[in-house]
Formats: structure tokens, C-alpha cells, sequence
């Protein structure tokens, strides 16, 4: 098994080689959809937010921002804003220039219009896609790899199948010096301490439990009773009986890998290979932002009802447990692993078939997702909207 | 057709039904290599869970080798294991070790 991928100025690897169009606010998103159309190897990493948020959740949306433009998948990008937003497009692309990598910025009130700034944002383009593209795939180490993971639409068969089979591609890509990046905060939920105590670092561990805590009170807030919002009557029907034994089934997709650190939303992890913990929401959009943001070049996506969705950055392999499933949604799943259901394949023989897959994902293969253009994106807020 | 139940960890005494059960079918669940059979007391679902000893009332109930909840009642080997008998123990703690606000039950 050998990953081959594209080598970035600052030594990071990818598995695509797209150049990134990244608005600073949603306002111009229309804008960042008409050069894509534009110009070819090109793709619109459009989103809701970069306006009217408290400062932290400001910080939050330029730092998600920056990090996609440094994922390895990404030779080089153009940066437009608007030029009355609070995300500031200059410090966007002064972030994502520190990687050495070709970027341009267009200010759309700077240059006057939309029509003017498609001009001079689709001549920017051309130099960069020109220059992205003569970059070709080479020999790389499975210790470049990082993977990320979560688990939607899920039902019965996520934690005794899919689930404990990316667990064990933890396991082995970890083991060869690879990064895994698990976080799902609502999902977590109930088996914070069997995480805490898989983490090396006390501290670390610690912080894993005060994300529950944060998102428990947020629910609070609001009126709700976070636990609640977690059990569903589809869940207790389909066997789950306590909100533990939900969160051990979802925490299963890391297996029992120690717990290197925790990354707050977004963040690039550490120098260091090993599983960590980021602080993500559940909900699939912004979860796979957060994944992409964070390093992840390829992400693992098990599925027990079928969830569709990916992102457009970063490859999303599918993977179902359930045999159904695989017969009325095949279309969106690459990975079918029913068979440690029926009891015909072992763990480990899934696990090391998910972990090629995984790696020819990265070594050019498509996703259903990639394929269907199944494709969309949100970044986390977690301020009032003003 | 054999019917099959999962068990996800040693220390586990509760497997998991991959099969819809009716009281008196024998469950087999393989483990690392070995082969162990269990008969349902009950209607067992497929995704639904069977006790592999006896839990008196109290006691832990293990799935992934962790605690998931505590039996209500006494529970018998090859019982049906779900809510009508097991008691959801979790709350959110702060620092502290005490419950958050709000988790009243």
C-alpha cells in the first residue's frame, strides 16, 4: 500500500489538488459560483457566515477559513470579500499565503461591482490553476495521512459494524504514523470519561469533558435537556437503551487509540501522529468543515440509513453496516462492510479493506460523493446571529 | 439459520441481536475465535441486547466493556435487556462532580 499525493510548499501532502475560491462572507457567494463555472480545476468553498458575529465567533470563521486554504487538497486559492464584512479578506489571505502556496484576493467595493471583480478575480485564477496544475502526485508515506471521522444518519448497525470498523483504521493508520480526527461533541455525550481516559495528557482529557459540559449548558440556555435531544424514539427502537451506550457506539470509531490532545474547532493539530479529539458538532455540514479545516485529506463517513452529503474540498468515503441500506442507497456508499453483520468478514479484514480504500481515495479514486457532487458547506458559529 | 448476536468486548455481560429473536431461539455469538450460545427468554429485536449471566438488581450492565446503565430489576441470563429494565444513570457533572442544571430525573 502507497500514497502518492501532491507535495505543498510547507511539506504538508494532499489527496486532490484544487485551487480554492474562499469568500469571506456569504454575501458574495453567488460571485465565488459564477468563477467556478469559469474557470476549470477550480472550486467554491461557499458559506453563511463572516459578518455581524461577537468577536470570538469572527475569530472563529477567519481561522476556518485560512485553515481550509492550508489543507494539502488545496494548491492555491483566491480570497474575494465583500469589503464592508468583519471576517477580514486580507488577513484570510495573508493566512493562507504563509504556506507558500499561489493566492490572490479581489475586494469587491475595492474594484467597484461584480462584473469588474470576475474579471480581474477570473484573471487571477487562471495564473494560479496554471500553476497548481503542473504540480503532479509523488511517492508519499502513510505516516502523511490524516483521516477524518464521523458517523450520520446512523441506526443499529453504525456501532456494531461501520463504526468499530473505522476503529480499527484508527488503529493501523495511527500505528503507521498517521493523524485521526474524531469529535462529534453531541455524540460524545455520556462517554466523555471513557475518552478522558484514553487521553494521554490529563489535562487534555479533562478538556474533553468541559466541551460536553459547553454544549450541554448551550442547550440549557435554550431550554432543553441536551441528554434528551440526543435519545430518539428511532434510537430506543432500534435497541439503544441508555445515552452511554449511544456515545460508546459512536466513540468506537477511534477504537481504544490513546487520545494524543483536543483541538478546538478548526484548528491544524499538533506535529504529532496519533488520534485527537475536536471540538465538532454532529451536524454534517459544519462537522466536515471543521475535519477539512483541521488537516484531514480524507474524511471517514459510516452511515447506517444513508447520509449523502460531503464537502468540497476534502474526499468523503461512505461506509454502511446496514444490508438494506446497501441495496436502496448504493449510489452514495463506497464501502459496503454489512458483512461483519451477517457474521462473513472478521473486523480486522474490514478494517484493512477500508484503510486500501481509504488510501486509494487519497491516491486519486473518487467518492460517490465526489462523483454525485454531493457537496456542501457550513462553518460552526456559536454566538448569537446579530 | 443460525442466528447470530455481537459481543463488542470481553468484559461485556450483554451481546447485541443481529437477528429478530422470539423466546427459545438460541443466539450464537462468535468472540475471538470461540463460539457461545445463548437462549432468549424473551422476544429478542434485531439491535436489541441479551444478558450473558445473571444481573441482580444494582448492578452494571457492560457493553464495550464500559458501564451503560444499571438493572433495575433482577435480570437473567438470556433476558431481553432494555429500558423496562435497565435505568439510565448519566448526568451531565460539573467540575465538581455535581449534575449540571436541569437534569431533574
Amino acid at each position: 500500500m502507497e500514497f502518492r499525493g501532491y507535495y505543498r510548499p510547507d511539506g504538508k501532502i494532499g489527496a486532490r489538488n484544487y485551487v480554492a475560491i474562499v469568500p469571506a462572507v456569504g454575501c458574495i457567494n453567488n460571485l465565488c459560483s459564477h468563477l467556478e463555472r469559469l474557470i476549470r480545476g477550480t472550486v467554491a468553498i461557499r458559506h453563511d457566515q463572516g459578518c455581524l458575529h461577537p468577536p470570538a465567533d469572527t475569530a472563529q470563521v477567519t481561522r476556518t477559513l485560512i485553515n481550509l486554504g492550508k489543507n494539502p487538497n488545496v494548491g492555491g486559492a483566491l480570497v474575494v470579500g465583500l469589503g464592508c464584512e468583519m471576517v477580514k479578506a486580507e488577513e484570510v489571505y495573508e493566512g493562507i499565503k504563509a504556506t507558500g502556496k499561489p493566492v490572490d484576493m479581489v475586494v469587491v467595493h475595492q474594484i467597484g461591482g461584480m462584473i469588474d471583480t470576475l474579471a480581474k478575480g477570473a484573471r487571477a485564477l487562471v495564473n494560479i490553476v496554471a500553476e497548481v496544475s503542473g504540480v503532479h502526485r509523488e511517492k508519499a508515506g502513510l505516516d502523511k495521512l490524516v483521516f477524518g471521522t464521523k458517523c450520520g444518519s446512523s441506526d443499529t448497525t453504525s456501532g456494531l459494524s461501520s463504526n468499530l470498523v473505522t476503529g480499527e483504521v484508527c488503529r493501523l493508520m495511527t500505528q503507521n504514523g498517521g493523524k485521526f480526527i474524531q469529535g462529534e461533541i453531541c455524540d460524545i455525550m455520556g462517554g466523555e470519561y471513557a475518552l478522558k481516559n484514553l487521553s494521554v495528557d490529563k489535562e487534555q482529557g479533562e478538556k474533553i469533558v468541559d466541551y460536553v459540559r459547553d454544549l450541554y449548558m448551550r442547550g440549557y440556555f435554550v431550554g432543553a435537556d441536551t441528554r434528551g435531544c440526543q435519545m430518539t424514539a428511532g434510537n430506543v427502537a432500534g435497541g439503544l437503551t441508555t445515552l452511554v451506550e449511544k456515545a460508546l457506539g459512536a466513540n468506537a470509531k477511534g477504537d481504544d487509540v490513546p487520545i494524543q490532545g483536543t483541538l478546538d474547532y478548526a484548528e491544524i493539530p499538533p506535529d504529532k501522529p496519533g488520534r485527537y479529539i475536536m471540538n465538532f458538532p454532529g451536524h454534517g455540514f459544519e462537522n466536515l468543515t471543521g475535519s477539512a479545516a483541521g488537516g484531514a485529506i480524507v474524511h471517514l463517513f459510516t452511515t447506517g440509513r444513508g447520509a449523502p452529503n460531503g464537502n468540497p474540498i476534502m474526499p468523503t468515503v461512505k461506509l454502511c453496516g446496514n444490508s438494506k441500506t446497501m441495496k436502496t442507497m448504493s449510489e452514495h456508499i463506497d464501502v459496503d462492510v454489512s458483512s461483519i453483520i451477517d457474521e462473513t468478514e472478521t473486523l480486522e479484514h474490514a478494517g484493512e479493506r477500508l484503510y486500501e480504500f481509504a488510501v486509494d481515495v487519497a491516491n486519486g479514486r473518487l467518492t460517490k460523493c465526489e462523483i454525485l457532487n454531493f457537496e456542501g458547506m457550513e462553518i460552526l458559529i456559536k454566538g448569537p446571529v446579530m | 439459520m443460525t442466528k447470530y448476536a455481537k459481543r463488542i468486548s470481553e468484559k461485556d455481560n450483554v451481546v447485541t441481536a443481529v437477528a429478530d429473536c422470539v423466546a427459545g431461539d438460541t443466539v450464537t455469538v462468535k468472540y475471538k475465535k470461540a463460539k457461545t450460545q445463548y437462549t432468549c427468554n424473551q422476544d429478542v429485536p434485531f439491535g436489541h441486547k441479551i444478558a450473558t449471566v445473571d444481573i441482580p438488581k444494582g448492578s452494571v450492565i457492560i457493553k464495550y466493556g464500559e458501564t451503560i446503565g444499571s438493572a433495575k430489576k433482577d435480570i437473567k441470563k438470556g433476558d431481553w435487556v432494555h429500558i423496562h429494565n435497565v435505568k439510565d444513570d448519566y448526568k451531565c457533572l460539573d467540575k465538581n462532580g455535581k449534575p449540571l442544571p436541569g437534569q431533574e430525573d
